[in-house]
């Protein structure tokens, strides 16, 4: 009894696109540059992708379980030490607006699944495969109850993501926005806060002028010079703009979710 | 460029990212939130339904079980359904869960929010007939404790209760009476309720061991924890069937025609109802059978617990306007 393959296959498709997208997300925010950004996140989304994908299919496995748990653990520690951040200034409201709150609960269910896998594994003395490794059963979750609370979890996100996407509040731009270019969405105030050291024009200039313009949907401020750019520049725009940030996070959410729960 | 320029600029847009943040997101209104908790709820039950069993002959199974008892022209329907999806499981299975998906990833983006609401209802109402066989409200085995009327039912009267309309805004009491207005929504409450407490006390439910059988039938498969805690609540229901029977029905019937009380009584009912759903849904539905895998959906306890909240009396925004105009004339007078 399982679940049927090319529904594993399409999932492990949908997460290695979106770890190509993080590492497309990566190289064009240009770190190395001075561009701070979502960095954590896009390395983040990168890793989940991978081993999402090879949970879901055997041939895909990459890495030891016990490794992963390890990068987990360590993601999982790094988001709640941004989260304790944020929470200084926002409060309790960080649960719910928190910028890297979703990205804390999705390290914590990876690191969950695979030490409950693990743990599952160990108890039946074998060894965790892919989902869709043929003729084996369906692997099976150790406290399902934590699973379930995940998958709800991580379902509101799904939810709240696809709300705040299409309602007026992402006029504003900011809760998916990159840090580092999250100053350009508050207003004409911001924009000329941000553009004396970084001059419209230069490449983290025009990545930022043109997540907002994804953003909020108008034209950025000198957009005359942006309108000139090349294809490459376009595309650069799309990967760093916020829909396509959000667009990960929704795919990466209901995957975690249906993952967590055809294990319980 | 200097190093040191940008530099400056990050940590100034970094100061100006986290403003940001904390002033440009707007909560949801009430509504909303009801509205994306019910998306919460279709996006669950859209991945219980992609879970292994319900690729397997035993979904059909399942479906096919639920035309017993029924009169012939319910049944035969759902017989014939269910012999199509044993025949096509994987193929109809898959349209199913992703019709859910939709219904979910609809109701929560705002332009489809209406499309994904009347639709929602439809489907609901499909699956209340071909997948729950009407909920066994016509075959005598309805139980509060079991799930009935149906759970997906509450799906289509949630949709409806939440529909983005605001003809009735300005005297609504409570969220649901938004759209339907205060006197159809108390209605709609009045029958849901009524009808549970209605069912506690059938031949069926008030047996010594009904409602003692039916706690303990849960906990097979169940985690050890939630187990024990059905098992203790069979016991202390054993042969107490009627007394367990009679004082469910009448909690029932006190949260059917609380909805009509002022409000202090009325809030005391909704929170009645809260408390009410979700021992039934711990105790009688085990969670919907979730944790025990080959869930469709979390049963009906979840889904009354959001219904009861969207029952819950806040001050109507004629009130509110009143109350602010006599501050604003104190004020005045000061």
């Amino acid at each position: 009894m399982m679940t049927p393959s090319w529904i594993l296959d399409l999932l492990a498709a949908v997460m290695l696109l979106v770890a190509a997208a993080s590492a497309g997300r990566l190289v064009a925010a240009r770190p190395w540059a001075g561009s701070t950004g979502d960095a954590d996140i896009d390395i983040a989304h990168l890793l989940m992708g991978i081993a999402m994908a090879g949970m879901l299919v055997a041939s895909l496995t990459t890495l030891p379980n016990g490794v992963w748990d390890a990068i987990f653990a360590v993601l999982t520690a790094w988001f709640g030490w941004r989260v304790y951040r944020e929470s200084r200034g926002q409060g309790a409201r960080v649960l719910a607006d928190g910028h890297h709150m979703p990205h804390l609960v999705h390290s914590a269910a990876m690191l969950y699944m695979f030490a409950a896998l693990n743990a599952a594994a160990a108890g039946s003395g074998g060894g965790m495969s892919g989902m869709g490794s043929s003729g084996m059963a369906m692997p099976t979750l150790s406290a399902p109850v934590v699973a379930f609370i995940f998958a709800l979890w991580l379902a509101a996100y799904v939810v709240l993501d696809l709300d705040r996407l299409s309602g007026p509040a992402h006029g504003h731009g900011s809760y998916f926005a990159r840090p580092a270019l999250a100053g350009a969405t508050t207003g004409a105030g911001s924009v000329s806060l941000a553009a004396p050291a970084v001059p419209a024009g230069t490449s983290a200039g025009a990545a930022a002028a043109q997540d907002q313009a994804a953003a909020d949907g108008s034209h950025p401020a000198g957009g005359g010079l942006l309108a000139t750019g090349s294809r490459s520049g376009s595309a650069r725009a799309l990967l760093l703009s916020p829909r396509a940030a959000a667009g990960c996070r929704i795919a990466m959410g209901v995957t975690m979710a249906f993952m967590l729960v055809i294990m319980i | 460029m200097s190093d040191i320029a940008v530099a400056g600029g990050e940590a100034a847009r970094r100061d100006s990212a986290s403003v940001t943040t904390a002033d440009s997101w707007q909560p949801p209104d009430t509504r909303r939130v009801l509205q994306l908790s019910l998306a919460v709820i279709w996006l669950l039950d859209a991945v219980l339904q992609y879970q292994s069993f319900m690729f397997s002959k035993g979904f059909g199974q399942m479906l096919a079980g639920t035309a017993s008892g029924n009169p012939g022209v319910v049944a035969s329907p759902i017989t014939w359904d269910a012999n199509l999806v044993q025949h096509h499981t994987v193929l109809l299975n898959t349209i199913f869960a992703t019709i859910q998906l939709l219904l979910a990833l609809g109701i929560a983006w705002r332009p489809t929010l209406r499309v994904a609401l009347a639709a929602s209802i439809a489907w609901s109402l499909g699956v209340w007939w071909f997948g729950e066989g009407l909920g066994e409200v016509l075959n005598s085995g309805a139980s509060p404790v079991n799930g009935a009327p149906g759970a997906v039912i509450i799906y289509a009267l949630l949709a409806v209760l939440l529909w983005p309309s605001d003809g009735h805004a300005a005297t609504a009491p409570f969220a649901a009476a938004r759209a339907v207005g205060a006197q159809v929504a108390r209605a709609l409450w009045l029958v849901l309720w009524g009808s549970l407490a209605y069912f506690a006390l059938m031949p069926g439910n008030r047996a010594p061991q009904a409602l003692s059988s039916m706690i303990a039938g849960m906990a097979s498969g169940e985690p050890g924890w939630l187990a024990a805690l059905d098992n203790h609540a069979a016991s202390l229901l054993a042969h107490q069937g009627l007394a367990a029977s009679v004082v469910l029905a009448v909690a029932l019937a006190l949260i059917a025609v609380g909805v009509y009380l002022p409000r202090p009584a009325a809030r005391a009912t909704v929170v009645l109802a809260v408390v009410v759903a979700a021992v039934i849904w711990v105790f009688g539905e085990a969670f919907g059978g979730i944790l025990a895998g080959g869930a469709t959906d979390p049963n009906s306890g979840l889904l009354l617990i959001l219904l009861a909240v969207t029952y819950w009396p806040a001050r109507t925004a004629a009130a509110a306007a009143a109350a602010a105009q006599r501050a604003g004339a104190e004020g005045a007078r000061a």
